[in-house]
């Protein structure tokens, strides 16, 4: 078989993916790039004209969806560090302890649960009568809280859903990585003096760099698109105090506002800051390195 | 002495923190089997008095209407589930093990084709499931397990890729070039000599694949609209705006969604992490 037929035989198999890549994402990205331009709403006939940047304007005039932009950022910045930090202290915590990869195991389980199962199960727990949470609060002389009634306790409410369900994500990439950090540099540290906090963070911790900024740009991305517990727990109440903006896409779009112009218009914006974020990440993973593709023709 | 105390500090907090993150599941998991009284009640009931299987069954409740009481309800949304689940599964190890093998062998398309791939499970639902919600209701697609089983392939496909083209790269092909000496096809020495060795990978990629598409949530509630194609967890996000809802059974509804994800994700722990983490954990 000569080149030509190898490189042939190559790409029919790439072939079906790239289809499929093609006609389920491309495409409809394609689509939906088209219909945010348009009124299109498919609770009203004669809809679907062009209207040029109509819907994008009025993203910068909608209060919900300023609002729901704003409680993305919250969970960004608020959120994401938190997991971070928790998430490294308890690699440091669980390393070394007998029984550490059991416990590795079983704090892989809130990050596998579907996230609308974690949800329904928080949403009993956060019960204003019957909670658990409030509960163990009265031990501590503190009222009842209607955790989804206030804007501030139903955001906090959140937050804790999304740092119990992925601060194991955290951990479990920081545990693996300290155990793969180079032995010789932390033991040449050690001899130098460097124990505790100076060996962490003089040395372990610069050397964590890399997979720390791999793994906050995971968490970003991924915390951008967070849909699931606001459905299961708060329905972005009170008011739209936890409206995020997938879910006031969701809204706008295909759940009573049919409205699907400006849901599209909401969609291309979270795309276009997801496309940027991935295309950070994929320069930081060094793709080519790790599945030996640096060496391509192609 | 000072070592032993911080030994013994480091458990407990470590311990602690496990029940913290545990607890959740842990509810769902002893709420699936609680008499009804026993749903509702201050102070909550830690250990149900006697653990009942009438939630599974339905003849928990007398106050709740039979549409919530009853996980009879669930088996059509258990069948769409396994159905879409596993199609997707086999679907995408399939398509994902053509193109892993092809890159892995021949570079083609280099990183870039390769960080193209891997990048559209990373993209967010909510931008296909607003156009394929339009696409599909003009073809007539809505509400049927293609509806699912279609965008369910994309995010499935890219990561096993990832995971494939790693585990391709590790079987020498020296192994298939002899094979393919002594007058084996290229097919024949890719279906008998690099499939059955790469047969962990391959399995692990499915299983990923099934677990993404069982929890699936955002797709689902858009694309589908009844028992005929809906999955487990719409079922869940169903029956849980009502301000009381019957806690039992939606427990046992729950833990029959979650239980299939925590056994696969615990026997395949190692692959899952090295897939959800896109290599930064071997």
């Amino acid at each position: 078989m000569n080149r030509k037929d190898q490189r042939k035989i190559a790409l029919m198999l790439v072939l079906p993916a790239i289809i499929l890549f093609l006609i389920m994402t491309i495409y409809p990205f394609a689509y939906m790039i088209y219909t945010s331009f348009t009124n299109l709403d498919l609770s009203k006939t004669g809809t679907g004209k062009f209207i040029g940047v109509g819907n994008y304007i009025e993203i910068f005039q909608d209060p919900l969806a300023r609002s729901s932009i704003g409680f993305t950022v919250m969970l960004v910045l608020i959120a994401v560090p938190t997991e971070m930090l928790l998430g490294l202290g308890l690699s440091y915590l669980i390393r070394g302890l007998s029984g550490e990869k059991i416990m590795r195991s079983l704090l892989l389980i809130p990050m596998m649960v579907p996230a609308a199962v974690g949800g329904f199960g928080w949403k009993m727990l956060y019960n204003f009568m019957f909670g658990p949470i409030n509960y163990f609060l009265s031990f501590f002389g503190i009222q009842p809280i209607t955790w989804f009634g206030k804007a501030n306790y139903a955001q906090s409410a959140i937050l804790i859903i999304d740092i119990w369900q992925w601060t194991p994500f955290v951990f479990l990439i920081m545990y693996a990585a300290l155990q793969a950090l180079p032995r010789d540099i932390i033991d040449a540290g050690k001899v130098d003096g460097a124990n505790g906090w100076k060996l962490f963070l003089h040395i372990e911790l610069p050397l964590l760099k890399p997979i720390l900024y791999v793994t906050l740009l995971l968490r970003v991305i991924d915390v951008l698109k967070t849909f699931d517990i606001i459905y299961m727990t708060t329905y972005g109440g009170p008011g739209s105090a936890t409206s995020t903006w997938s879910f006031y896409a969701y809204k706008v779009g295909v759940s009573y506002g049919w409205n699907i112009g400006y849901g599209s218009a909401l969609s291309v914006i979270l795309l276009i800051v997801s496309i940027l974020l991935v295309n950070t990440l994929m320069k930081l993973l060094n793709i080519g390195k790790e599945l030996g593709l640096s060496k391509a023709e192609g | 002495m000072k070592k032993k105390i911080t030994y013994v500090i480091r458990y407990i907090v470590a311990v602690s923190s496990l029940i913290i993150f545990l607890f959740p599941i842990y509810w769902i998991f002893i709420t699936a089997f609680k008499p009804e009284p026993e749903w509702f009640s201050m102070p909550p009931i830690f250990w149900p008095s006697k653990f009942t299987l009438s939630n599974f069954l339905g003849t928990g409740s007398s106050t709740f209407g039979t549409t919530t009481t009853s996980i009879a309800g669930i088996l059509p949304f258990l069948r769409n589930s396994i159905v879409i689940a596993t199609i997707t599964s086999l679907v995408s190890t399939f398509i994902a093990a053509f193109a892993a093998y092809s890159i892995s062998r021949t570079k083609i398309g280099g990183t870039k084709l390769a960080g193209w791939f891997i990048s559209m499970r990373l993209l967010p639902p909510i931008a296909s499931a607003i156009p394929l919600y339009v696409i599909f209701s003009k073809i007539k697609l809505l509400n049927t397990w293609l509806a699912l089983i279609l965008p369910y392939l994309v995010p499935a496909t890219a990561l096993s890729i990832w995971l494939l083209i790693s585990f391709f790269n590790e079987i020498p092909q020296e192994i298939e070039e002899a094979a393919y000496i002594d007058g084996a096809s290229r097919v024949k020495s890719f279906i008998y000599v690099v499939l059955p060795l790469s047969a962990p990978g391959l399995a692990a990629a499915a299983i990923l694949a099934f677990i993404q598409s069982w929890g699936e949530f955002l797709l689902a509630l858009i694309l589908t609209n009844n028992a005929s194609a809906q999955t487990l967890p719409v079922y869940l996000g169903r029956y849980i705006t009502g301000w009381r809802v019957a806690w039992g059974p939606l427990s046992a509804a729950g833990l029959v969604t979650m239980l299939p994800v925590i056994i696969f994700a615990l026997i395949f722990q190692r692959y899952l992490i090295r897939g959800l983490t896109l290599g930064a954990v071997k």
